[in-house]
């Protein structure tokens, strides 16, 4: 009996049986399928031992700090501190992608030298002696652009650039530059602080405190304390604005308001309470009240803002009824308003008496500069960047032969982006510090890109907003995963190379003597067991031990110091009188107002990746984005809900899709901010309008600040 | 005609007597032959005694604990033994070469043992050591506190996983017979 065709076929067959009963093929069926999770292109969870460091965020505004969780020595996700007084665990959406930015498709992974219309790599020794050179031969005509309100680099750069001969400093727009410009008029001295901590009534005028104004995270964790869960609530907070937007939205009262009627509003409130008997010794009270009562009675306000008497009045009654009432004013986009309703919403503290009082706000000193040669944050503060870059692009102000950008993205992030883009194509050479390839550092002849948060030395001293002074530092947790350096030492090296003495040889030294010179400050203390609100409600400081500061702060902690600048702020009137007017009726034309979110980043990140999830179909669906219209605006325009639509004003238009939503106010269009980058990545990159573009640069009356906050705007 | 059909009837005969030969050669080579097949047999790259350990009164916890949020440590790092055995000991017991070996090639590099970990999940399950550990160790994990040599690690030569590794069949049974929800989230986020 051999092993014919049918005796083969009866082995084949009985083996197949076989094998069915077996695990062969229902194990291999298995692992086959698991096998496939092992592809080499899906993400693998980091194995190995878990720990946390604490940091400070560098890419949010708002200035958190951060416990950074760790596997095996590597940096995994970003939470908030809760020893940080800015923090207290809480974190933003941006703050939370300073891990993942590290791996963002975006970031420049080497110095870049512009070819042709790319950029070639080139070594750090090359771009050091192309700067040289370039700088070198445009003495006299430097200028910087500078996005980072908060770091000590501010002031390498400063010095550098001044010793170089500077042709201007600039920061990028924001709230704080209003408040300087606010204070300043009113003839006072430091930077504004709000103690929301110890306020029990709080109107907002038109500042999206929770989002992007000053230091939100801490703000939003001072109304969570203020309202336990299910228990009274121990403040009152009222929001006026254009939008019920995500600080409205939590507040106890939204009053809707345009944003150019927000300095209408105060001085309304200021009317009521005059009344009711407010009196002041700052100087100007007189003058201010004859311009209250001259303009600003209730039937003024409501023929200009549309706002019912009594609405306003009772606003003033629950602040003058309050214990510890607080006005807050700013931007509902977080740029472009004027200093006028900056100064109209602080007379009503000075009405109430709430200057650098517990609960109230502070004139906060400027913490010692280090280097020689830098400049102030005030005079930082005081250039006008739109302003410049626009005189640059009408040809009325000479044009800089050299500009440094560092931590912005001026060709994105103003108003009359065309118009500020033509300027930067004026300035001959140009390099920009940026981590990121922004639509700034495409322009740039060279990018020297800075390392991120977790791969530098940095500090954060003070963010605007915060109610007290404050000083944290970052530390470098990681090496830079690119060829990338700390924009601080490349200056610094550069300046070597220049024969400009800046006195230390790499910017550790400058952070130490920073430090040095905190812990020789007196009333300063680190935040630890008391917190400096507490301070400024009477708990005693506790004492700081200076040898230690510096293990303090690189372990999360943070240097604070409650205290005040001793300068009397005056009312101001002469300004209020030629800035703010409540004669004109409301106009039938829809106003633009646009709004801003941590979650699309800031002009320097781009929208986070593993943020753009989080943006709603309502937002941003493909790449077209939405604006936002009522009911009633809709009805009015012929629009209707998901119709593109074209918006034109000041000479340019953007296309959008059609949200009806009736959080925002009659004859207003809302607008997100943060979408339609022409750079960065598949993330950001035509995703999208940048409705910045249809704001136009107006000189404010009375203070010549550049404001844009708000523009009207043709739908259709 | 004879021969055809003494043909035809042998053949089938041959035929089921082939295919019985078949199925049992099936099951033995499936039973037998394939689960050896499958796996390849590792050892770890340090002989760590764990018996040794237990014997000095080191609970599982001090190198295998929960941290302060509840997250597992895993295996405790170079650093972490180092501080026991920082340096080489010039012992000649199979112990001490063992020592010498771990310092030599970890504590004075600094680099990480890549000890192979009989349990680890997919990264598609998430499981948390806090939630279960009410559970004795060796509930779920071999016994190694008696062992003087780790055991061999079958590593599956398909799916690349430790024979070890828990299936999803087997943390199912446990949840419902502990009657805790087999719901696909609570494994899987």
């Amino acid at each position: 009996m051999g092993l014919d065709r049918r005796a083969f076929l009866g082995l084949v067959a009985g083996g197949a049986v076989g094998t069915m009963f077996t695990p062969i093929p229902w194990k291999l069926l298995d692992d086959v399928s698991i096998w496939t999770q092992n592809w080499s292109w899906i993400p693998r969870v980091p194995k190995g031992q878990i720990d946390y460091v604490t940091t400070t965020s560098k890419l949010c505004p708002a200035g958190e700090g951060l416990k950074i969780m760790r596997v095996a020595g590597n940096p995994i996700s970003a939470a908030g501190n809760p020893d940080h007084p800015l923090s207290r665990g809480g974190v933003s959406a941006l703050a939370r992608s300073e891990v993942y930015m590290l791996y963002s498709p975006a970031r420049v992974k080497s110095p870049m030298k512009k070819s042709g219309k790319g950029f070639e790599p080139i070594t750090w020794e090359q771009a050091m002696l192309e700067m040289a050179d370039k700088l070198g031969a445009a003495k006299g005509a430097v200028a910087c652009v500078s996005g980072d309100g908060t770091g000590t680099v501010n002031e390498l750069l400063s010095a550098f650039v001044g010793k170089l001969g500077a042709a201007g400093y600039f920061m990028m727009p924001s709230e704080a530059a209003t408040a300087a410009k606010a204070v300043k008029l009113m003839g006072g001295k430091g930077q504004a602080g709000y103690d929301f901590e110890n306020a029990d009534t709080v109107l907002v005028l038109g500042a999206d405190i929770f989002e992007t104004w000053g230091t939100s995270t801490r703000n939003r964790k001072a109304f969570g304390d203020s309202r336990p869960v299910g228990q009274k609530p121990k403040s009152d907070y009222i929001y006026v604005g254009p939008t019920r937007n995500n600080t409205a939205a939590v507040c106890d009262q939204w009053i809707p308001a345009a944003t150019a009627d927000l300095g209408v509003v105060a001085l309304g409130i200021a009317w009521h309470l005059l009344r009711a008997g407010a009196t002041s010794a700052a100087p100007g009270f007189d003058t201010f009240k004859a311009v209250v009562n001259g303009g600003f009675g209730p039937e003024d306000v409501k023929r200009a803002t549309g706002i019912a008497p009594e609405v306003l009045a009772g606003v003033a009654k629950a602040l003058a009824s309050a214990k510890a009432p607080l006005v807050v004013t700013g931007s509902p986009c977080g740029q472009g308003l004027g200093a006028a309703p900056v100064i109209a919403g602080m007379s009503l503290n000075l009405l109430l008496g709430r200057v650098n009082k517990p609960g109230g706000v502070y004139a906060l000193p400027e913490l010692a500069t280090v280097v020689p040669g830098a400049m102030t944050r005030e005079a930082m503060l005081a250039g006008d960047l739109p302003a410049f870059l626009k005189g640059v692009a009408d040809g009325k102000t000479p044009a800089p032969k050299a500009l440094l950008v560092y931590d912005a993205n001026p060709a994105y992030g103003l108003p009359e982006t065309a118009t500020m883009a033509k300027a930067l194509e004026k300035i001959p050479y140009k390099v920009s510090f940026s981590s990121f390839l922004d639509e700034t550092a495409a322009m740039c002849d060279l990018v020297l890109p800075n390392s991120l948060t977790l791969e530098r030395y940095d500090d954060l001293a003070t963010p605007y907003g915060s109610g007290f002074c404050v000083y944290s530092l970052t530390v470098p947790y990681q090496k830079p995963v690119h060829d990338t350096r700390t924009t601080g030492d490349v200056i610094l090296t550069l300046a070597r190379k220049m024969s400009v003495d800046l006195k230390f040889d790499n910017f550790l030294q400058v952070l130490k003597e920073k430090v040095a010179t905190l812990a020789k400050a007196s009333g300063g203390f680190v935040a630890k067991d008391v917190m400096p609100w507490q301070v400024a409600a009477g708990k005693p400081a506790p004492a700081l031990a200076g040898g230690d500061l510096w293990k303090a702060l690189t372990s999360g902690y943070a240097w604070t110091m409650v205290g005040q600048v001793q300068a009397t702020l005056g009312f101001a009137p002469e300004v209020l009188a030629k800035a703010i007017k409540a004669g004109k009726a409301p106009e039938k034309a829809v106003v633009l107002a646009p709004y801003a979110q941590l979650r699309t980043g800031t002009p320097t990140t781009g929208i986070p990746c593993q943020d753009l999830t989080t943006v709603p179909d309502t937002e941003l669906i493909g790449e077209s984005t939405f604006v936002r219209l009522n009911s009633a605006t809709a009805k009015a325009l012929g629009v209707k809900k998901g119709a593109t639509v074209k918006l034109t004003a000041g000479g340019a238009s953007c296309e959008a899709k059609v949200h009806i939503f009736e959080s925002v106010m009659t004859g207003v269009v809302s607008a997100p901010l943060g979408f339609g980058h022409s750079a960065f990545d598949v993330f950001s990159k035509g995703k999208g309008a940048n409705y910045l573009s249809l704001l136009s640069v107006v000189e404010e009356p009375g203070t010549g600040l550049s404001t844009w906050a708000a523009a009207d705007v043709k739908i259709a | 005609m004879e021969e055809k059909r003494s043909n035809s009837a042998g053949g089938v005969g041959g035929m089921v007597l082939f295919a019985l030969i078949g199925f049992v050669g099936a099951l033995v080579v499936g039973w037998v032959i394939f689960p050896k097949l499958l796996y390849s047999e590792k050892t770890q790259p340090i002989r760590f005694s764990h018996t040794v350990h237990a014997q000095l009164g080191i609970d599982c916890e001090q190198c295998h604990h929960l941290g302060p949020d509840g997250r597992f440590a895993g295996l405790p790092t170079t650093e972490s033994c180092a501080e026991c055995h920082g340096e080489e000991t010039g012992d000649n017991s199979p112990n001490g070469k063992e020592i010498d070996k771990f310092v030599k090639d970890y504590v004075k590099t600094g680099a990480q043992v890549p000890w192979l970990v009989y349990q680890y999940q997919p990264d598609n399950v998430f499981f948390s050591h806090a939630a279960h550990k009410g559970f004795e160790c060796t509930k779920c994990h071999p016994d190694v506190a008696k062992t003087d040599t780790p055991p061999t690690y079958y590593q599956n030569r398909v799916s690349g996983y430790s024979k070890d590794t828990m299936k999803m069949w087997e943390c199912e049974r446990c949840h419902a017979s502990m009657g805790t929800s087999n719901a696909c989230y609570v494994c899987h986020k």
